[in-house]
């Protein structure tokens, strides 16, 4: 039954998420504490100051005192395993506890909130970026997979190995370098015009912010698209089905698009989400370059700042998203591939 | 498998590889940048790069964000090319009460339309020396630049910087020419030394740089004053110019090529260790899982999946940020995510060649699961990952450069991430550095392109279905 495969599919996710956090926890763990500590410390130099008319004596009394319910508080005098187990259950109910340094637009220093501000931002770019690349990508790989072997091939495939190693944030250098500094035609960074203009202006004024950040995306993602589809379409093509299909006379663009495509889809669609998830994921060094407020800036400015906490956070979210997205993936397969369909009868 | 049929299979592989065109351009530049990396003392222009690349004293003689000397070509105004002065001409002279004077004298032929950024002298001392420098003009002058008494040398690097220690005496110097109102506005510190050097001298010299070109002689005279136990040695000139070296300097003076040059081994190393280790790994894993099946092959399939739902870069840096790991530590975690790539498309292979009636052939004889694997199936299926090695080999190198350009690389050792990194540092971008950023990112991309060539070329190969028609 496919409402099992699906339950199974999800707590396998599920356990499979849990097992990562867990890792990370122990990994992590002297870090955290160590910020942890420090965060007791300040809070407790804070708390000191605040107070008047006291002796020496008392204060220390007090300062120990202090130190030792923080202590309590968040369990750092208990047991190594007790302790990386509360904190995989703090990070798997998203309870990330407050940032050191960064703020969210409003000031807030809950890590879940400057979280929440920055993975819309991300997903509309690489989104975005996503659907455009796999579009050109179809179209130019069927083009390929037509005639294999032909100029049109011979270029692109060529040109596909060329970008195959090219970094993204370098291409994201150069193109900010001549088209911002030297012809003066994008914003440098960031999402916005300061003060954010009104109405329909204020998507266009986003498109504008969005246009090199997409012009990077795309020039050297949908090479590596095209070339998997021609892949995939010219096995297809290969088949004895699609050469009945031409000898009944079948307009070649419906075999194209009819016959082939839709045997391709399964495997397409894996690619197109798998390089959506790892773009999300990867997009650290690009946003960061292009001052883009989403995660991956995020992460570079708490790298940069030290900011464990929202660091932490930061990669449990993507780790998170990554899932979710292998998860959809696996529960949609059996709909575009009927040969895998679970639970269909036979 | 024999050493005869690996030679058969190796002189087929290279048959069909021949008529391959991307590969062969791949193989060769991977043979060139082998070789660069072989002969690398020989190339680096500057030859402590790898152990001096974050010293200060190391690069202060050249010229902060100098353009490479080829910029000249398309510029009115030739700028002068930095150059350092080896072969001086060495005169003795024994002068009264057993003093010796060393002169040596450096030819500098000026053709540039600027004056330089600077002349710097150095000489390697013992004992009590004065040392006087000066400069000899085409039009005949002779100016005494500055003079040093230093005491108790043991063999430290003089260092005589015209630039501030000739200003008193290109000032007097341009008093012959100018009047004292002219001067005037002109202070002594506003005054460049070096475009009073170079300059024509005539009334308005200080207001104009008219380049007075043809063959300077840079002398310094190192005045022994007991010969028997102070020397110097080792003196060279470098003229300091606006633009320098074959891809110019960055912001704190290095020279970009000779760093370049030297991140290339790096680059190489990062690549092929990480895709060599973590193939191997994976052609390993994927062979032991379809082999053994059952139970087994569950537990490997779901660590494979595990592993492979980890996103690496994230990971990746925070690792690098909280650990500062060393290169090879780097190389190590890269490989704990690298390995899973190739292991799906191995499994199956291998769980096709594990149904081979050669292999129940080898069982019914008795042959232990170990020499199945090692002797049957890993032969085969080698040469199978070698596409896979050569495809992985870019990420490597890309990911460890996103890691160096968030600044958290190997602080040992010099990368292309690291002067990308310095490069954003230094504002680059804004500025138009281009020799800064261009060339770093321009051979990570065509190390990646190369072993794109080569990958897919074996690729195409070693599955023929791909073939075109």
């Amino acid at each position: 039954m496919y409402k099992w495969f699906a339950l199974k599919r999800v707590l396998k996710g599920i356990f499979t998420y849990v097992i990562i956090i867990f890792i990370m926890s122990v990994l992590f763990n002297t870090v955290n504490e160590q910020t942890m500590r420090s965060n007791i410390e300040e809070q407790v130099r804070a708390e000191t100051m605040r107070l008047k008319n006291m002796q020496p004596a008392a204060i220390q009394r007090f300062q120990q005192q202090r130190r030792d319910d923080l202590i309590h508080l968040y369990r750092l005098d208990r047991p190594f395993m007790e302790r990386i187990l509360y904190r995989t259950w703090n990070t798997l109910t998203f309870n990330f506890g407050k940032s050191t340094i960064i703020k969210s637009s409003r000031g807030e220093r809950e890590v879940l909130t400057i979280i929440g501000e920055a993975l819309p931002r991300s997903l509309i770019l690489f989104t975005l970026a996503a659907v455009i690349e796999i579009i050109i990508g179809i179209v130019l790989g069927l083009k390929k997979a037509q005639k294999p072997g032909g100029s049109l091939d011979r270029t692109t495939s060529l040109l596909t190995m060329i970008v195959y190693g090219m970094p993204t944030f370098w291409l994201a250098m150069i193109l900010i370098m001549f088209f911002v500094y030297q012809l003066k035609l994008f914003p440098s960074a960031g999402m916005h015009s300061v003060p954010p203009p009104q109405g329909i202006m204020y998507f266009i004024d986003l498109l504008w912010h969005m246009t090199l950040p997409l012009l990077t995306l795309l020039l050297i993602g949908f090479w590596g698209v095209s070339f998997v589809v021609r892949n995939i379409v010219l096995n297809i093509l290969q088949e004895d089905y699609i050469m009945a299909a031409r000898a009944r006379g079948i307009p070649e663009n419906k075999v194209l698009f009819g016959h082939t495509l839709r045997t391709a889809a399964p495997p397409l669609i894996t690619m197109s989400v798998l390089s959506l998830l790892s773009s999300i994921s990867g997009a650290i060094i690009f946003e960061g370059i292009f001052s883009w407020p989403g995660l991956g800036n995020l992460y570079w400015i708490a790298v940069q700042q030290n900011d464990i906490p929202v660091l932490m956070g930061d990669l449990a979210i993507t780790v998170g998203i990554y899932q979710i997205g292998l998860i959809l993936l696996d529960l949609t397969y059996g709909f575009m591939d009927p040969r895998i369909k679970v639970g269909g009868k036979a | 498998m024999n050493l005869g049929d690996t030679k058969y299979r190796l002189s087929e592989f290279w048959s069909e590889f021949r008529k391959e065109r991307s590969g062969l351009v791949g193989l060769a530049i991977l043979v060139l940048s082998l070789l660069v990396v072989i002969f690398e003392p020989a190339i680096l222009p500057w030859k402590e790069v790898n152990s001096k690349w974050r010293s200060i004293d190391y690069w202060q003689d050249n010229s902060a964000s100098a353009p490479p000397a080829w910029t000249n070509a398309f510029t009115k105004l030739k700028a002068p090319v930095t150059v350092r002065l080896d072969d001086g001409k060495k005169e003795e002279a024994s002068l009264d009460g057993g003093v010796k004077l060393v002169t040596y004298t450096f030819d500098y032929h000026y053709t540039a339309d600027k004056a330089p950024l600077d002349v710097i002298f150095h000489i390697t001392g013992h004992g009590d020396i004065p040392i006087l420098v000066s400069i000899g003009r085409p039009d005949g002058t002779t100016l005494d630049l500055g003079q040093r008494f230093e005491q108790g040398l043991a063999g430290q690097d003089i260092r005589i910087s015209v630039d501030n220690d000739g200003r008193e005496s290109a000032f007097t110097f341009i008093k012959n020419y100018e009047s004292e109102g002219a001067l005037e506005q002109y202070s002594g510190k506003s005054l460049r030394t070096n475009d009073i050097l170079f300059n024509t001298a005539r009334e308005g010299m200080a207001r104009e740089f008219k380049p007075l070109k043809g063959d300077y002689k840079l002398i310094v005279k190192a005045m022994l004053l007991d010969p028997e136990n102070s020397k110097v040695e080792e003196p060279h000139v470098v003229v300091t110019g606006s633009v320098s070296g074959i891809l110019g300097t960055d912001d704190s003076k290095r020279d970009l090529f000779s760093g370049l040059v030297a991140g290339l081994k790096w680059a190489l190393l990062i690549g092929l260790l990480t895709s060599a280790i973590s193939v191997l790994i994976g052609v390993m894993y994927g062979i032991i899982s379809a082999y053994f099946g059952g139970t087994v092959d569950s537990v490997m399939q779901f660590i494979y999946q595990i592993v492979n739902s980890i996103p690496v870069l994230p990971v990746l840096i925070v690792i690098s940020a909280i650990f500062k790991p060393s290169i090879y530590m780097l190389i190590a975690v890269m490989v704990l995510f690298f390995w899973t790539g190739s292991v799906m498309t191995v499994r199956s292979m291998a769980l096709q060649i594990k149904e081979e009636t050669y292999i129940e052939a080898a069982k019914a004889l008795g042959a232990k699961k170990s020499r199945i694997i090692f002797k049957h199936m890993v032969p085969i299926l080698i040469p199978y990952s070698f596409a896979s090695m050569a495809l992985s080999v870019p990420s490597a190198i890309v990911y460890e450069s996103s890691v160096s350009l968030l600044g958290l690389g190997d602080a040992t050792i010099v990368t292309w991430g690291q002067i990308l990194h310095d490069a954003m540092q230094g504002a680059a971008i804004l500025k138009g550095i281009w020799w800064w950023i261009l060339p770093p990112g321009l051979l990570i991309a065509v190390m990646g392109m190369t072993f794109a060539f080569l990958g897919f070329s074996m690729d195409k190969i070693l599955h023929p279905k791909l073939k075109t028609r």
